[in-house]
C-alpha cells in the first residue's frame, strides 16, 4: 500500500479545510495511506523566514521534512506556497552543503536531523505521475460529463523548475493538470493567459486593488476565450483568488459573472462520491450548476 | 511618483556598500545583470503596475540606490513566483535579489506591519496564516477543531520555537521570543 505524509500548511486546514477534506477522501480512495506529519508547521511562507535569511528559511523547511524521513514517507501538498517554499529550502540545502549542515547544527538541538531523502510532491504531479491516469479513471464514479475547465496551475507548481522533483515538459505550457482533469472527463481548452499569476499572496495582500485588477484581466480573458463552467487550481492560494476574490470582484461590480472554482483535489474527490456538501463547505460562488451536471451525466 | 509625473533619479544618492550587503545577503549573481528586460516581460508586479518590478529593482540595486529601494514597499509585492529565475539568461537570479533587498530592509525596521504579522504567527502558533474562527469551519467538514501540526502537539511547537531562536529571527524579531 502506498503512504504519504499529508503537508497541510496554513490556508487549507485554517481557511479553507474543504480541501483538507477532499485531500483525505481522494487519497483514502485511491488506497494511499495518509501519515499525519505530527509538529508540522508553516512551509515558511515567502514573505516570513526567506525575507529573513537563507539558513533561517532552510531551517524551518528542514524542520518539516524530518518530521517526514523520522515516519519514512514522501510529503504532500496541495498548496503552491508550500510546494515551492519546501523545495527550493531542499534545493539549497542539498546544493550546498554548508547551508545543509548549519540547519543540522540548528535542528540537532531538539534532536531532529535534516537528510535530504523525502521528496515533496504537489497534487498534480502525484496524480499525473505517480497514481497514474488509468488508475485515476478507474476510481471515477461520476464521470465529468464534457464540463468546461479553465485550468490554474499556478505559480508556486511551475517555477523555479530547477528546484522541482517532479516538472512539466514545458513549464510556460503546462499540460498535467489539463490531462488530470481529461481523464476524469472533463474538457480543459487552453486560453492565451494559462500560466499568467491569480495575484493572491504577497501583491493581494501588500497591494490589493492593483492584485485585483491583475486577476480580473485574466478572468476576463477566461470568460471570452473558453466560457468555462469551473475553474480548477492546483494551490489552495490560487484557489482563495478564484473564490472568494471573484465573489468580491463581482460585489464590487467590476465583473458581471461569477464562475465557480475548486482545486484539483476537491473536483477528483466530488468525481469519486465525496459528500458535496463538505467538499465544497467553504466555497464562496455557489457549485450547484457544476454539481448538477457533473452527478446528472450518470 | 506622482501620476503623470517625473521620478527623478538622483544618483549622487548612490552607495556602493549597498551592492555588497545585497551579494552577501544572497544577490551573489547581481552584477551579471545586463538589463535585457526578458524578466520584466514575465513579472507580475510589473503586470500589476508596482513602481519598482524586477528589472528596475535590479537597476536601482546595481546602481547602489539604498535608500529608494528601502522606502519603496514594491518588493513587498513580489509573489516569490520565480518566473524570472526560470527566464533569465545570465542566471542572475533576479528573485535571490527581492529577497536580498527584503532582508537588508527588515534589518532596518523598513517592511510592511504585516511581515511582522506573519512571522509573529509562525513563531506562536507554527502558522503564518493564522485566521479567525477556524474551529468552526474545520467542525463543518467533520474534521478535528485543530489540525495534527504543531497547533496540536505544544511539545513540538516549543521545539519548533527552539529551532526559530536559533536563527536570525532571535536578531530581528521586534517582538518577543520566549
Amino acid at each position: 500500500m502506498k503512504k504519504i505524509g499529508l503537508f497541510l500548511g496554513c490556508n487549507i486546514p485554517l481557511n479553507r479545510p474543504d480541501v483538507e477534506y477532499s485531500a483525505r477522501y481522494m487519497l483514502k480512495e485511491l488506497g494511499v495511506e495518509i501519515v499525519e506529519l505530527e509538529g508540522a508547521t508553516c512551509c515558511p511562507a515567502y514573505g516570513t523566514m526567506p525575507s529573513l535569511d537563507i539558513v533561517g528559511w532552510a531551517a524551518a523547511s528542514a524542520w518539516n521534512l524530518a518530521i517526514a524521513e523520522e515516519k519514512g514517507v514522501d510529503t504532500i501538498t496541495g498548496c503552491g506556497s508550500c510546494y515551492g517554499s519546501i523545495n527550493e529550502a531542499k534545493y539549497y540545502m542539498d546544493k550546498h552543503p554548508e547551508i545543509k549542515q548549519k540547519v543540522n547544527e540548528i535542528l540537532g538541538k531538539v534532536g531532529k536531523k535534516y537528510e535530504g531523502t523525502a521528496t515533496h510532491w504537489n497534487f498534480i504531479n502525484y496524480l499525473h505521475d505517480n497514481i497514474g491516469l488509468d488508475t485515476l479513471k478507474e476510481k471515477i464514479k461520476y464521470n465529468l460529463n464534457g464540463l468546461t475547465v479553465a485550468l490554474q496551475t499556478g505559480c508556486h507548481n511551475l517555477w523555479p523548475s530547477r528546484a522541482f522533483p517532479h516538472t512539466e515538459e514545458n513549464v510556460f505550457f503546462p499540460t498535467k493538470l489539463k490531462a488530470v482533469v481529461e481523464a476524469i472527463g472533463g474538457s480543459a481548452p487552453n486560453y492565451s493567459t494559462l500560466t499568467d499569476c491569480c495575484g493572491m499572496g504577497a501583491l493581494r495582500s501588500n497591494a490589493p486593488d492593483k492584485s485585483l485588477a491583475l486577476f480580473k484581466k485574466k478572468l476576463e480573458v477566461i470568460k471570452e476565450e473558453i466560457n468555462p463552467d469551473l475553474c480548477v487550481t492546483g494551490c489552495s492560494s490560487c484557489l482563495l483568488q478564484f473564490d472568494a476574490g471573484q465573489a468580491l470582484l463581482a460585489e464590487q461590480k467590476k465583473i458581471n459573472f461569477k464562475i465557480p472554482a475548486l482545486h484539483i483535489v476537491q473536483l477528483v474527490a466530488i468525481a469519486m462520491g465525496a459528500e458535496v456538501e463538505k467538499a465544497t463547505a467553504m466555497a464562496s460562488i455557489p457549485l450547484n450548476g457544476v454539481i448538477t451536471k457533473i452527478k446528472g451525466g450518470n | 511618483m506622482e501620476e503623470g509625473g517625473v521620478n527623478v533619479i538622483d544618483l549622487t544618492q548612490a552607495d556602493e556598500s549597498f551592492i555588497k550587503e545585497l551579494k552577501e545577503l544572497g544577490a551573489e549573481e547581481l552584477k551579471e545583470c545586463i538589463q535585457c528586460g526578458k524578466c520584466a516581460s514575465t513579472c507580475p508586479m510589473a503586470l500589476a503596475g508596482l513602481e519598482f518590478f524586477i528589472k528596475r529593482i535590479i537597476h536601482a540595486a546595481n546602481l547602489g540606490l539604498r535608500d529608494i529601494l528601502l522606502e519603496d514597499s514594491s518588493v513587498w509585492g513580489c509573489q516569490s513566483c520565480n518566473r524570472c529565475v526560470e527566464v533569465c539568461p545570465m542566471d542572475v537570479v533576479p528573485y535571490e535579489v527581492i529577497q536580498a533587498v527584503r532582508r537588508a530592509a527588515i534589518k532596518v525596521e523598513s517592511c510592511p506591519a504585516n511581515t511582522y504579522e506573519g512571522l509573529r504567527n509562525l513563531y506562536k502558533f507554527g502558522h503564518a496564516v493564522f485566521p479567525k474562527g477556524f474551529e468552526e469551519r474545520r467542525k463543518k467538514v467533520g474534521l478535528p477543531e485543530k489540525p495534527p501540526t504543531a497547533l496540536s502537539n505544544e511539545e513540538l511547537l516549543k521545539k519548533y520555537r527552539e529551532v526559530l531562536r536559533q536563527t536570525i529571527l532571535e536578531e530581528i524579531a521586534p517582538f518577543p521570543l520566549d
